[in-house]
């Protein structure tokens, strides 16, 4: 390990991030808050100490990141990220302590949308703008980002991006990883600026549809209302939502297929099949379990049904109804559709419809290699073999992350937390959803949440976002060993 | 410029790391796993795991758009085939295939003519001799490039600690010798690449590159203390097929040869294919039979079994034993570094050869070869400077050529030029340009033409 290396890189992310904390600047001083100071002294320290750690160590450059290094750095790097961009929200009194503004950093990054705000309409528009940008960086990774733009990481940046993008199974668009990189970002602009454009169209001014927009094409769920996307109480913006987090939850190689002019690359896909079959199988069932019982018409309860499971699936956490309210079949589904995920390759959380896919097939072929002993069988995905490595890797994943969310909420009860506030928090932390149960449900907040639950859970979020392996290596001893 | 390699072996693996170092977008396809993890685990390029051969994988892997068809594999026939379907998919690519079986040894000129979907045909054990060749051409020359049909000779020496020019500065270099000295193209020094200025100095144990004419070598290598020793006789050890033929090529030029084999039915074999060699049957490392050979008095000792640590082995020993000259065939890569440190400084390798071969059949437009030298940090090529294009007509000094990157040799038809800041490239010529790795691509453009005309 050449950690010298390492802070270098690492450096240049707290840099980098420290140029983007211009844009909230910006927006503070158009409309003239108070978040101008916050954000001027943040951006200088930012700034500062990503210039100081990346000239002390300016020397150890290296060509060539190795895998463990390529972990490292990204491990680093996002709880550095997560640090320095909680520096404007510690500013602003509306956060106590600085573990407070550190989850709210955190949640952003990891897109997570966990919050331990109970007035967000008191806060400055120059900070809400910051809190919700920070989930668009985070959605399709601030280092991804920095592997398209900053020339002098394309050599070690493959390790970097297999350590950041969510998927098991990473594939280059491109021969070239800045390239891939430069490619995925692009689409995700685009769409974003679709979506910018049809919330517009419906009526909402631009600093709330680029909210809006910035939070839900990462599925990250902060809105700059008290009430989330409820407030605006509007069919059409409720279905331009659904389609775009819908959208997010796709892998986003099929979106750059779609956009090249490839044809139905979502149909041809099995994954999305899969996921987008299983949303509307969901979708159904919830609008059958709460018409009647909650909500008098079926379009209504088709609307909210619709809403609820799109955001909690694609791990987005808006709310437009306090599903704590509905019965307990309809929140079970939802609390299994935290685990779910969306698509590999995107920008949502959870397990991954991959993952889970898989692991269904492997189930099926120990079943039937029961009846023939002797049948010789491979599990394929979309008609390629998928290898043993492959195959382990994902069981691995899902044993760990299961292991991790009954520790974690062990560990959260015993801080005090109630049963299903225990569980509610970890699962929709690690699954960076957001909302959870119990007391931190979508009408509720993690302000109350104590002190160490508070630092576990930011631990949480950042397993979630990164695939667990990222950052449970730094926690194994053979990691440290020379 | 887009490049598909099939067969990502040591070869294919190479040359994709090269190619990536020049920001050429590369894709590799390979059957087996771990050959594409070890890929993915080092080089920016894209991968496909899978046969070469199929023309599915091929246009996933983008072929009708790639400018060159790289087929390295294992196989002769994958790499016929992926050759042949590439031309019925993308007939524009241009194939290059690598044969290695000797049954293709015969035709393998008409190949290169006649196969109407290949356009270049390697064959690595033809590229080995012509690098031995070369080798032994020049005394005390560790690398020897050609250009310009062998005229202009590009030679890498070890500086002896008790050479002249030790401590010399090279602005003074042709105070010391009297005359116009040699051009010095780059010094490697502990392992390290450096394109000299005036103010550097020679130091004992640099590797030094120059340009020389043929004409001018021997005076050159003088300067260098480094003296012509005509080679009267050669002990190859290894009778495989690389053995045969070079024992083939010294009859022709009557250097006196002893083959050494393992094999006794190898043996009878050689001793029906030779006539005027001497076959002898042995191993290698037997001391006893190396005395009772004398070894001592053979001119260069060529080690070229099939196991490369015994080729170290005998190299070893037969300088030990007062051999002056020796070549060492080496396969793994991982080994080249430390051969120096051991005292064995004239290797071959049929893998770097074939990339040497390879990389000069894939520099684009006017470039007419190009060889890659130590450890593949830079590259020497030979071009012509187009009418066109920014180079041509004015002093050197007012062109701006990247950083490191050195024009080293002007040839006007019949004339060698050394050139200085002054020189003035005039169209048509050839111009031999030395440069780092990175700044490739930016030498590709400025030999490139300046305006399309049609």
């Amino acid at each position: 390990m050449r950690w010298r290396f390492i802070l270098n890189i690492v450096g240049i992310l707290i840099l980098f991030l420290g140029l983007t904390m211009g844009f909230s600047l910006l927006v503070g001083l158009y409309y003239n808050d108070r978040s101008v100071t916050p954000f001027l002294i943040s951006m200088c320290l930012t700034i500062f100490s990503g210039s100081l750690l990346y000239i002390c160590f300016r020397s150890a450059r290296a060509e060539v990141i190795r895998q463990r290094e390529g972990m490292a750095i990204v491990a680093l790097g996002w709880m550095a990220v997560g640090l320095f961009g909680a520096l404007p929200f510690y500013m602003e009194f509306e956060f106590g302590t600085f573990v407070d503004a550190f989850f709210e950093s955190v949640s952003g990054f990891t897109t997570t949308g966990s919050s331990v705000l109970t007035n967000i309409e008191a806060v400055s528009k120059g900070l809400l703008f910051w809190r919700s940008f920070i989930q668009w960086l985070g959605g399709m990774g601030i280092i991804v980002l920095s592997v398209a733009i900053l020339p002098f990481l394309g050599v070690g940046g493959m390790q970097l991006y297999k350590a950041e993008v969510p998927t098991p199974l990473p594939d280059k668009l491109r021969p070239r990883i800045r390239e891939t990189a430069m490619l995925l970002w692009k689409v995700y602009a685009l769409i974003s600026l679709a979506e910018v454009t049809l919330l517009m169209f419906g009526g909402m001014n631009l600093y709330d549809a680029l909210c809006h927009t910035f939070t839900t094409m990462p599925t990250g769920g902060f809105s700059t209302k008290n009430t989330s996307v409820a407030h605006f109480d509007s069919t059409y913006f409720d279905i331009v939502i659904i389609v775009f987090m819908l959208l997010a939850g796709i892998n986003f190689s099929l979106h750059y297929e779609m956009l090249s002019g490839k044809g139905l690359a979502f149909w041809r896909n099995s994954e999305c099949r899969f996921f987008l079959g299983i949303v509307f199988v969901l979708v159904a069932v919830v609008s059958f379990n709460i018409y009647g019982s909650v909500f008098e018409k079926i379009g209504q309860a088709f609307r909210f049904s619709a809403f609820q499971v799109v955001s909690i699936v694609t791990t987005t956490g808006y709310a437009t109804a306090d599903y704590e309210k509905w019965p307990a079949m309809s929140q079970l589904i939802l609390l299994f559709c935290m685990f779910l995920g969306a698509s590999a390759g995107s920008t949502g959380g959870g397990m991954k419809c991959l993952r889970i896919m898989l692991c269904f097939k492997y189930c099926y072929k120990e079943l039937f290699s029961l009846i023939h002993p002797h049948a010789v069988t491979q599990i394929k995905i979309g008609g390629k073999p998928v290898s043993d490595e492959v195959m382990r890797s994902i069981l691995g994943f899902l044993a760990l992350y299961m292991g991790l969310f009954v520790f974690c909420s062990i560990l959260l009860a015993s801080m005090g937390v109630d049963f299903v506030t225990s569980i509610g928090a970890v699962a929709a932390t690690i699954g960076n959803i957001g909302p959870g149960f119990g007391l931190v449900g979508p009408v509720d907040n993690f302000a109350h949440i104590p002190y160490l639950g508070k630092w576990l859970l930011i631990w949480c979020m950042l397993l979630g976002r990164l695939e667990i392996y990222t950052v449970i290596i730094f926690f194994i001893p053979e990691f440290w060993r020379k | 410029m887009k490049v598909i390699i099939v067969g990502a072996g040591e070869v294919g693996f190479h040359v994709a790391n090269h190619l990536v170092l020049e920001n050429k977008d590369v894709v590799v396809i390979d059957k087996s796993l771990d050959a594409i993890r070890r890929v993915t685990d080092s080089i920016d390029v894209q991968v496909i795991n899978g046969s070469g051969s199929s023309p599915v994988l091929l246009e996933e892997a983008g072929i009708r758009g790639a400018d060159i068809l790289l087929a390295v594999t294992d196989s002769d026939e994958t790499n016929l085939v992926a050759s042949l379907i590439s031309n019925i998919i993308s007939p524009s690519t241009k194939k290059i295939a690598r044969i290695r079986n000797a049954d293709f040894d015969k035709y393998h000129d008409v190949f290169c003519d006649q196969a109407p979907y290949i356009d270049t045909i390697i064959n690595p054990e033809i590229e080995l001799i012509k690098t031995i060749d070369r080798l032994m051409s020049v005394p005390g020359a560790i690398d020897v490039e050609e250009f310009a049909d062998g005229r202009v000779k590009f030679v890498g020496i070890r500086l002896e600690k008790d050479a002249r020019l030790k401590g010399v500065h090279l602005s003074k270099l042709s105070d010391k010798t009297g005359r116009q000295g040699p051009l010095v193209a780059a010094i490697v020094r502990n392992e390290e690449l450096i394109i000299p200025g005036g103010s550097d100095k020679l130091m004992p144990g640099d590797l030094v590159y120059f340009i020389s004419e043929k004409d001018k070598l021997v005076e050159s290598l003088n300067v260098f203390d480094k003296h012509e020793e005509p080679i009267r006789s050669v002990l190859i050890v290894g009778g495989g097929r690389i053995g045969t033929r070079l024992a083939n090529i010294f009859e022709k030029k009557s250097i006196y040869t002893k083959i050494l084999e393992k094999d006794s039915d190898r043996c009878s074999k050689l001793a029906e294919q030779l006539n005027k060699a001497v076959v002898l049957h042995g191993d290698g490392s037997d001391l006893g039979l190396l005395n009772e050979e004398n070894i001592q008095d053979v001119d260069v000792v060529i080690t070229l079994t099939n196991d490369e640590e015994t080729n170290i082995l005998i190299s070893l020993l037969a300088k030990n034993m007062g051999v002056r000259k020796t070549i060492t065939k080496i396969s793994k890569f991982s080994y080249f570094p430390l051969m120096s440190n051991i005292g064995i400084e004239q290797v071959v390798s049929p893998r770097l050869s074939s990339i040497n071969t390879i990389l000069q059949h894939i520099r684009r437009g006017k470039v007419l070869s190009s060889r890659s030298i130590k450890g593949e940090r830079s590259e020497v090529m030979e071009a012509v400077a187009l009418e066109t294009s920014d180079i041509v007509l004015k002093p050197l000094k007012e062109i701006s050529f990247p950083k490191g990157a050195l024009v080293a040799g002007i040839i006007r038809k019949d004339e060698v030029i050394i050139p200085t800041g002054e020189s003035i490239i005039k169209p048509d010529d050839r111009i031999i340009i030395f440069a780092r790795k990175n700044v490739i691509p930016k030498i590709e453009k400025i030999l490139a033409v300046k305006l399309e005309y049609w």
